[in-house]
């Protein structure tokens, strides 16, 4: 579970993230849904614990990753904007690094990699170099990387960012099984469908603020409209004018 | 949830830097062609001054028209290290085909103006345009002004007349650049050669795993992980020291073999590389890596990207080149307090080594703290680099 309290983050005189409060809870999807530049990639770059924030409190599992920033970080795992494969090292290998990195011993890493494999249907690809995968294959990469720690709580951004059909269906079935076994998962996206697909609830950011926020059919009757598109279109427009 | 100890996250940073700088071939063969290129071009002049040295000594003087002054031949001959040969039949054309590097041409009127006392000509065929030969080529010269300045003072001394009344001044040439000198210059490039093979080594993992990480956006996923940012400074910068200390003992091995291969002896040096030198080379200098990758980490840590991370890396590598010229051109003598200053005292410790004067452990060991202290001074500044989210995200 991820707490957010008044979080504020500025670059310079420019107030990237201004205010964000929010829960998301175990066993939910939560969708940070915003047009570009809206603050969702600075929101979550806080909660991973690589920027920290100017005002505002971020408690991951009850830890205040203020006060506990590893404790913290080792309860979540990452898919980033950009996922930075090392093109010499193989699928395995990073699996290998950032799963020692997390401390993971031998066995259970090892056990772990081959679960990994199975679920992401990437065995094809464990021994081969970074440097010649697809899209696809970076992101599945990517995605058992984050999870081989098995975290809590998930953070995605913009995960299913140019892939093609068949990847973005297999990002779906993970971020369901994640959400089946109890897992939080946060996911950025700009991609209405993408968002009112998964999520149990959705936050609307624009302009570093939470503008709205509730499940599709609430956002859908607090925008005034019956298609989800046109209430992020209202929802995100007149945040946009109230920052201004 | 147990967290992960920081010193063994370092040592899992350290080994996937080195892996996978060790994949980079073409930054791997760059790197051994720097570290091998200067110790073989050394031994390949240390050997060239060698044999010219010898060559010097012994010399073949193709001679046409021997039987024209056969009293000359019969003295050239008793001389040591002088071989006297038949002449071949085109005598300027063998020189200039680099067959000869001399002939001597005795013309047949050499006999009858000897006797008469008049100035009988030998012509000496040689190509001032050859560096190389020019050691034999000098040598035959002397021999015969030698044979003439004998004949002069004879005939002299026939006529009753002192021969030094012939000599109203004598030259005597003080040469400062013996054989024995250009040597011992060749072998002051050795302490050089390895300080910056601890520089060379160090540079690749240094610049890749920093500004290089960054550059790919490779930085921001590793930092997701719970791992200290003095672990991954640490990590790192540990990659770096390796790859330099196993630059740094390649190369003195090369060194050491060469050493070994050159006849030093034959150049007038007593010096005989032993074991013991090569142990003093290597505890002299392996220290210094971790100033070096220390160093070399924390200025690419700060660079904007991989290219300016190169460039200020070329800027680095003046140091060691600095206190090698200046070594070379000041001879440094042993200060204790240079011991204390990173480069400088490795400089004089190998220098010491190579010169057969073993310097005493205390400096040997006051050199490594010296070392530690700054690289671990210089680790401070990098972890504070990698918790500066303008750094980070390259702002």
């Amino acid at each position: 579970m991820i707490d957010v309290v008044a979080l504020e983050k500025r670059f310079g005189s420019v107030a990237a993230v201004n205010g964000v409060t929010f829960t998301a809870g175990d066993g939910r999807v939560t969708g940070l849904l915003g047009p570009n530049g809206a603050g969702k990639t600075t929101t979550l770059r806080m909660l991973y614990g690589v920027m920290r924030p100017n005002a505002g409190t971020i408690s991951v599992d009850g830890i205040d990753a203020a006060r506990q920033p590893l404790a913290a970080q080792a309860r979540v795992g990452v898919l980033p904007d950009v996922y930075g494969l090392y093109p010499r090292l193989t699928a395995r290998e990073h699996i290998r690094y950032f799963g020692e990195l997390q401390g993971l011993d031998k066995a259970t890493l090892a056990e772990r990699t081959e679960e990994l494999f199975e679920l992401l249907d990437m065995k094809h690809i464990a021994d081969r170099r970074a440097a010649g995968y697809s899209h696809g294959e970076r992101t599945k990469v990517a995605l058992a990387r984050a999870l081989v720690h098995r975290p809590q709580n998930v953070l995605l951004d913009e995960p299913t960012n140019g892939l093609d059909v068949m990847s973005t269906r297999a990002v779906r079935e993970i971020v369901r099984k994640l959400r089946a076994e109890g897992r939080c998962v946060l996911f950025s996206s700009h991609v209405m469908q993408e968002v009112s697909a998964l999520c149990d609830s959705i936050l609307v950011v624009a302009g570093g603020r939470v503008v709205a926020h509730g499940s599709p059919d609430e956002l859908r009757e607090l925008g005034g409209h019956e298609n989800l598109e046109d209430a992020f279109v209202a929802l995100s427009g007149t945040a946009a004018g109230r920052a201004q | 949830m147990r967290l992960p100890g920081a010193w063994r996250q370092a040592v899992v940073v350290l080994v996937k830097e080195f892996v996978d700088s060790c994949r980079d071939k073409r930054a791997l063969v760059s790197v051994l062609l720097t570290v091998l290129i200067g110790p073989v071009i050394t031994g390949f002049m240390m050997n060239r001054i060698a044999d010219r040295q010898r060559a010097a000594e012994e010399v073949r003087i193709p001679i046409a028209g021997a039987q024209n002054a056969p009293a000359l031949v019969e003295w050239l001959r008793q001389q040591s290290g002088v071989e006297v040969a038949p002449a071949p039949a085109a005598p300027e054309l063998a020189v200039k085909s680099q067959d000869e590097y001399v002939v001597a041409i005795i013309p047949p009127d050499f006999a009858e103006r000897f006797r008469a006392s008049k100035p009988a000509t030998i012509k000496l065929v040689a190509d001032s345009a050859r560096a190389d030969t020019f050691p034999q080529v000098d040598r035959v010269r002397r021999l015969f002004a030698q044979y003439n300045a004998q004949i002069g003072s004879l005939r002299l001394v026939g006529r009753g007349v002192s021969p030094a009344v012939a000599s109203p001044v004598v030259v005597q040439e003080v040469e400062v650049s013996t054989t024995q000198q250009r040597a011992a210059r060749l072998l002051a490039v050795i302490p050089l050669m390895i300080l910056l093979a601890a520089f060379t080594g160090a540079m690749q993992i240094a610049t890749d795993s920093t500004a290089g990480e960054r550059e790919r956006g490779s930085l921001e996923a590793l930092l997701i992980n719970p791992v200290p940012r003095s672990a991954l400074a640490v990590g790192k910068t540990m990659a770096a020291a390796v790859t330099a200390m196993i630059a740094v003992t390649l190369t003195a091995a090369i060194c050491a073999a060469l050493l070994r291969f050159i006849p030093l002896q034959e150049m007038g040096m007593r010096f005989r590389f032993g074991a013991q030198h090569f142990a003093g080379m290597i505890a002299a200098v392996l220290p210094m890596c971790l100033v070096t990758a220390a160093m070399q980490t924390c200025v690419a840590t700060m660079a904007r990207s991989f290219k300016e991370a190169q460039s200020y890396m070329g800027i680095l590598i003046l140091a060691p080149m600095l206190v090698g010229v200046l070594g070379t051109l000041y001879p440094i003598d042993n200060q204790p307090w240079m011991f204390g200053v990173p480069m400088l005292g490795q400089y004089v410790l190998l220098s010491s080594v190579l010169g057969g004067r073993a310097p005493s452990p205390l400096a040997f060991i006051g050199a490594a703290v010296s070392c530690v202290i700054v690289a671990m001074l210089l680790v401070r500044v990098t972890v504070a680099l990698f918790r500066d989210e303008r750094i980070i995200f390259g702002r």
